[in-house]
C-alpha cells in the first residue's frame, strides 16, 4: 500500500488512485471544474494544481500516487496559480450571477470567493458568444457562461452513450454544440448535464428563472417512475420562505428533482423522467371521500367500505405496485386473508418510452413490483367469474373488465371517472406526502420522506387498511 | 560551408528524390544490413549511443524515447513520423520530404524493425502539396521494390507505412494531439501521464519522432554511433537542418554540424542582411523560442563571424533554444511591438481551446497587444503581459501555452523600451516596420 503525504498528513491510499481521489476520500478540499468522479479525467481546467515536493506544480486529478509522494495543497505557488486560473476563467465569463440560475450552487462562484476574490485585471472587452442556444426541448445553453470543462461532452459519450455533444471551433471561440442533426432530446439522461455543469451554462427550461436555489430545500426521496427506484432529492420551497400572496401553489409543489448519489442504485445520475416527477404525481387530485358518488366524511366512507368487505362472498383485491413496503405489509396483514389478491401494474411503458437500457431505465414503470409480487404472488390482475366485490388500490386498471353489477371499492389519489361510480371511494395521499420504502428490481430498499403535508381530507393507505379489516378478523 | 552532411549529402536534381537516385546513393543497404545482421535492441542501442536529441523542438534524447518500448512485449506498437511542421519559420522537414523521401522511409523501416511496429504513420501537414506528392510516390516505389510490405528483402519482416494528411492545425504538430488527429478524434493534446510510449496511438505504445530525427537514423545505423558522435559538439552530437528565413539575402535550409558559429551561418552562408544592415535579433528555433538580441549573441554586424555556437546548450545559455531549427532573422529597424502582435495573433488563432490558461491567455495577450498597436496602450499593460505569460508557464497540457508565454516574455525582456515608447507616444519607434528597411 503506497504511503502518501498530503499537507503533512500521512494518508492511506490504494494503488492506482490519483491525488485527487485520495484527497477527496480524506476531505481535503482541492478545487476542480473539469474533474468529476464518474467521468474520465480531462485535466483541462487546470484549477486543481497542487505542489509536489521536488517537482513543482502538478495536476491533482491526473497524478497517480506513488510511494513517498508528498503533496501540498495550500502553498504560495498553489494559491497564486489558482488565483490566476480563476482570473482566466472569469476573463470572458459574464459575471451575471444576479440573473443566473446557477448562482448559489455555482462552482465558479464558490472558487472565486475561496481562491481569488479580486476583480478582473482585464480592461479589454469580453469575448461574446451565443446566449441562448437550444439543445432541445429541455435544455438551453449559454455559451458565454461556459468554461469549456467538457463535463457535458464526456457525459454524453461515457455515461449516457448518446454522443450528442461535442466541441466546435477552437481557442476562446470554442463552443459546446450538438452533433449535426442531433439534440439532447435524443438522450433520456440529458438533464444530468445541467447538474454536472459547474457553471450556469446548461440551463433547465423547466427550472429557468423559477426560483433562487437558496429559497429551496431538499427532501430525500425515491423516484417512483420505474423499477430502478433511483434515490432523488426533491427540491421545494423552504418553510421560512413561504410565498404569502402570489403563486402560493409553489409552497407545496416540486420545484425540481436532482439525483441523490447512491452507488447501490443509480450512482450520481437519474433519467429525465425522474426530473419530471411533478408530471407524474402532481396531477388533478381526488380529495373527497365518496359513497356512490356522494361526498361523505372519511369515517363514513371507511365504515361503508368495511361493511361491503365484510358482506362480500368472493371479494377480489387489486394491489398497487406503487404501494410502499409498509403499505403492502399493512394490506397483507389486515386485508389479504379476506381477499383473493392480485398485483396490478399501475403504470405501463408508453409506446414512445424507452424500456430496459444500459444505464438506469427499466421497462417496468412501477417502483415496488418486487415487494408486491413477493407478498401477493404472480396472479394476473383480472376479475374471475363469481367475484362480487373488487377493491382497486391505485391506478392503471381497466374498469370495463369488471362485470356489470359487481361493486367496487376504489382507493386512489387522482381524479378519475371511476371514483364517482364506485360503491366507496377513499382518497389517498400522493408520493410526496407520505413516507415509506420501495424495494427495487434488484431487491435494494430505499426510503422516501414526505415533502409536503397531505390535504386534510385524504388518508395514508397504511392507516386506511387496518380500518377496513372486518372487526376482529385479524387480531 | 564545411562539415559533415548527414542529410544534405547529395546534389539536388530533378530526379534526386526518386528510388533509382536513392539506390545509386547506397539507399536501403542499411535496412538490409539491419534486417539480416542486427537485433532490434542493437538498433535502439545505436540510437542511444549516438546521443541524438529530437529535432522537433523539445530536444528529448531520441534513444531514451525508443527505450520506452519493449519490442518483445507482444503488444501492437506504432512508429509515427511527425511531418506536420507547423512551427512558424520552420521548413526543414519539407526539404527532406521533397528531396530525400526514401531516407525517411528507410529510417522508418529500420525503426519499425527496432520497435516491432507493424504499422507506421507519416503525419504530413495538409498544406504540403509537393512534399506529399513526392512522399506518396516514394511510398509507392518502396512497396513496388519490396522495401515495405510483407517479406521485406527476403526476410520475414513486415511493416507498412501510411501517409496521413493533416488538415492544417498548428496544435496537430504536438505529438499527442497528432495521434488524436490520426485516430479521428478532436486533435486535443493529451495529459501525461501516461506517456505515449505507454499509451499512445489507439492506446498502444507509440513513438512519435520528428522527420529530421527519424531520417538521421539510417545514417547513424550505417556509419555507427561513434561516427555520429564525432560530428557536432560533445553535448549535442550530429548535424541540424536549419531553415533560415526573415531578413537575410539567401533564406533556405542549411545543414550545419551542431556547434557551428552562428555569425558565420548568417553573415557568410546566408549572405548577410540586405543593405548590409546590422541584425537586431534572431528567433533561433521557431517562434516558440524566445528571441535572442543579436548583440547578446555576438552576431550583430557582418564582422561578427563567430558569436554564440549553434548547439543546444550554448543557445540555451543565451536564453533561448534551438527549438525546431526555424531561424527567423530580424534586421535593425524592425518594430518588435508589431512583431509580437503578429506572433500573438497566431497563437490566439491556433490555441486549441482545451485548457484554460492557453485558451484565455493567448486571446488576452493578443487583445492587449492589439490595443497597444492601435495606440490605446496603458503603462500597466506590460506587467499584465508578463503576468499572463508566467501564468501559462508549465501550467498547460501541451507546450503551446508555454510557448506563447516564452515568445512574449522574450520580446518584452529585451525590447521593453519599444513597448514603453509605443504606449507613451501612441506610435511605433520604427514606424511599425516589419519589412526589411532599405532592402
Amino acid at each position: 500500500m503506497p504511503g502518501i503525504v498530503i499537507d503533512g498528513r500521512e494518508l492511506e491510499a490504494e494503488g492506482g488512485q490519483t491525488v485527487m481521489q485520495v484527497a477527496l476520500a480524506h476531505d481535503i478540499p482541492i478545487p476542480a471544474f473539469c474533474w468529476h468522479p464518474a467521468l474520465s479525467i480531462a485535466g483541462n481546467c487546470r484549477v486543481c494544481m497542487v505542489e509536489v515536493e521536488g517537482r513543482g506544480l502538478a495536476l491533482a486529478c491526473n497524478l497517480p500516487i506513488y510511494d513517498g509522494l508528498k503533496v501540498h495543497t495550500d502553498t504560495e505557488a498553489v494559491r497564486n496559480q489558482r488565483k490566476l486560473t480563476l482570473q482566466f476563467l472569469t476573463l470572458n465569463h459574464p459575471v451575471d450571477c444576479g440573473i443566473c440560475d446557477k448562482a448559489g450552487e455555482c462552482l465558479l462562484q464558490d472558487y472565486h470567493y475561496a481562491h481569488n476574490g479580486s476583480p478582473s485585471t482585464s480592461i479589454d472587452p469580453k469575448v461574446h458568444a451565443t446566449k441562448h442556444y437550444s439543445l432541445g426541448s429541455r435544455i438551453v445553453l449559454d455559451n458565454e457562461r461556459c468554461i469549456l470543462c467538457s463535463r457535458c461532452v464526456r457525459f454524453t459519450r461515457e455515461v449516457s452513450g448518446s454522443n450528442v455533444l461535442g466541441i466546435k471551433h477552437r481557442g476562446d471561440t470554442s463552443l459546446v454544440r450538438p452533433a449535426e442533426g442531433r439534440s439532447l432530446d435524443d438522450d433520456p439522461y440529458s438533464d444530468n448535464v445541467i447538474d454536472i455543469c459547474p457553471v450556469g451554462a446548461l440551463l433547465s427550461r423547466a427550472f429557468l428563472h423559477q426560483s433562487r436555489v437558496w429559497y429551496l430545500t431538499t427532501t430525500p426521496s425515491v423516484c417512483p417512475g420505474c423499477a430502478r427506484g433511483c434515490t432523488i432529492d426533491v427540491w421545494h420551497r423552504k418553510p421560512e420562505w413561504r410565498l404569502q400572496a402570489v403563486a402560493t401553489h409553489r409552497n407545496h409543489t416540486i420545484a425540481r428533482v436532482t439525483p441523490h448519489e447512491n452507488p447501490a442504485v443509480n450512482g450520481p445520475w437519474i433519467c429525465n423522467k425522474g426530473r419530471d416527477l411533478a408530471a407524474l404525481v402532481e396531477r388533478p387530485r381526488a380529495l373527497e371521500p365518496m359513497v356512490k358518488g356522494e361526498v361523505v366524511a372519511m369515517d363514513q366512507a371507511l365504515e361503508a367500505a368495511r361493511q361491503a368487505i365484510a358482506g362480500a362472498q368472493r371479494p377480489l383485491a387489486l394491489v398497487s405496485s406503487w404501494g410502499s413496503n409498509e403499505e403492502l405489509d399493512a394490506f397483507k396483514e389486515h386485508l389479504a386473508p379476506r381477499f383473493s389478491c392480485a398485483v396490478k401494474e399501475d403504470h405501463r411503458q408508453q409506446p414512445n418510452e424507452p424500456g430496459d437500457d444500459h444505464l438506469l431505465l427499466r421497462a417496468d414503470k412501477n417502483p415496488n413490483t418486487t415487494r408486491a409480487r413477493a407478498l401477493f404472488g404472480e396472479t394476473p390482475a383480472a376479475v374471475p367469474e363469481g367475484t362480487d366485490l373488487v377493491l382497486v388500490w391505485g391506478e392503471g386498471f381497466d374498469f370495463d373488465t369488471i362485470p356489470d353489477g359487481v361493486a367496487t371499492i376504489v382507493l386512489g389519489a387522482f381524479d378519475a371517472p371511476e371514483n364517482g361510480l364506485a360503491a366507496v371511494f377513499v382518497p389517498l395521499s400522493i408520493h410526496t406526502e407520505r413516507a415509506g420504502h420501495f424495494t427495487n428490481f434488484e431487491g435494494v430498499v430505499s426510503a422516501f420522506a414526505p415533502c409536503f403535508p397531505p390535504p386534510a381530507t385524504v388518508a395514508d393507505a397504511e392507516t386506511v387498511f387496518p380500518q377496513l379489516a372486518p372487526q376482529g378478523a385479524t387480531s | 560551408m564545411t562539415g559533415t552532411k548527414v542529410l544534405m549529402n547529395f546534389e539536388v536534381t530533378d530526379t534526386s528524390h526518386t528510388l533509382d537516385a536513392y539506390l545509386e546513393r547506397g539507399g536501403y543497404q542499411t535496412l538490409e544490413k539491419v534486417l539480416k545482421s542486427m537485433k532490434p535492441e542493437d538498433v535502439t542501442q545505436a540510437i542511444v549511443d549516438s546521443g541524438i536529441q529530437g529535432r522537433g523542438g523539445a530536444a528529448f534524447p531520441a534513444g531514451r524515447k525508443w527505450q520506452g518500448i519493449n519490442p518483445y512485449d507482444g503488444q501492437p506498437h506504432f512508429l509515427v513520423a511527425n511531418a506536420d511542421e507547423g512551427e512558424p519559420g520552420t521548413f526543414k522537414d519539407r526539404w527532406v520530404l521533397e528531396h530525400s523521401p526514401h531516407t525517411l522511409l528507410e529510417s522508418m523501416a529500420i525503426g519499425a524493425y527496432s520497435l516491432a511496429a507493424r504499422h507506421n504513420f507519416i503525419y504530413i501537414r495538409g498544406e504540403y502539396d509537393r512534399p506529399w506528392r513526392r512522399l506518396a510516390a516514394a511510398v509507392e516505389e518502396a512497396y513496388a521494390a519490396g522495401y515495405l510490405g510483407e517479406g521485406i528483402l527476403g526476410t520475414d519482416f513486415a511493416t507498412d507505412i501510411f501517409v496521413f494528411r493533416g488538415a492544417g492545425s498548428y496544435v496537430c504538430g504536438e505529438a499527442s494531439s497528432l495521434l488524436g488527429s490520426i485516430e479521428g478524434t478532436r486533435a486535443y493534446p493529451r495529459n501525461r501521464p501516461p506517456r505515449m510510449t505507454v499509451s499512445g496511438l489507439f492506446q498502444s505504445p507509440t513513438v512519435v519522432n520528428n522527420v529530421e530525427t527519424l531520417s538521421t537514423i539510417s545514417w547513424i545505423v550505417n556509419h555507427g554511433a561513434e561516427a555520429f558522435r564525432a560530428t557536432g559538439s560533445d553535448a549535442s552530437p550530429g548535424t541540424r537542418l536549419l531553415s533560415v528565413s526573415g531578413h537575410v539575402r539567401r533564406p533556405g535550409v542549411y545543414e550545419v554540424e551542431l556547434g557551428y558559429p552562428w555569425g558565420r551561418l548568417l553573415h557568410q552562408d546566408c549572405g548577410g542582411i540586405p543593405g548590409d544592415r546590422p541584425i537586431k535579433a534572431v528567433i533561433p528555433g521557431g517562434i516558440s523560442t524566445p528571441v535572442v538580441p543579436a548583440a547578446l549573441a555576438g552576431i550583430r554586424t557582418p564582422d561578427d563571424l563567430d558569436g554564440v555556437l549553434l548547439d543546444h546548450d550554448a543557445v540555451r545559455e543565451a536564453g533561448s533554444s534551438m527549438g525546431s531549427g526555424g531561424m527567423i532573422v530580424i534586421a535593425e529597424g524592425t518594430c518588435m511591438v508589431r512583431l509580437l502582435h503578429i506572433m500573438l495573433r497566431f497563437y490566439h488563432q491556433e490555441s486549441c481551446g482545451q485548457c484554460t490558461p492557453c485558451r484565455e491567455g493567448t486571446g488576452w495577450m493578443h487583445r492587449i497587444v492589439e490595443r497597444i498597436v492601435a495606440g490605446d496602450g496603458r503603462p500597466e499593460d506590460i506587467e499584465r503581459l508578463y503576468t499572463i505569460s508566467r501564468a501559462n508557464d508549465g501550467t498547460t497540457i501541451c507546450g503551446m501555452g508555454d510557448a506563447a508565454g516564452f515568445a512574449t516574455m522574450g520580446i518584452l525582456d529585451h525590447f521593453r523600451d519599444e513597448f514603453t515608447y509605443y504606449i507613451e507616444h501612441k506610435r511605433s519607434r520604427f514606424e511599425g516596420n516589419i519589412e526589411c528597411p532599405g532592402s
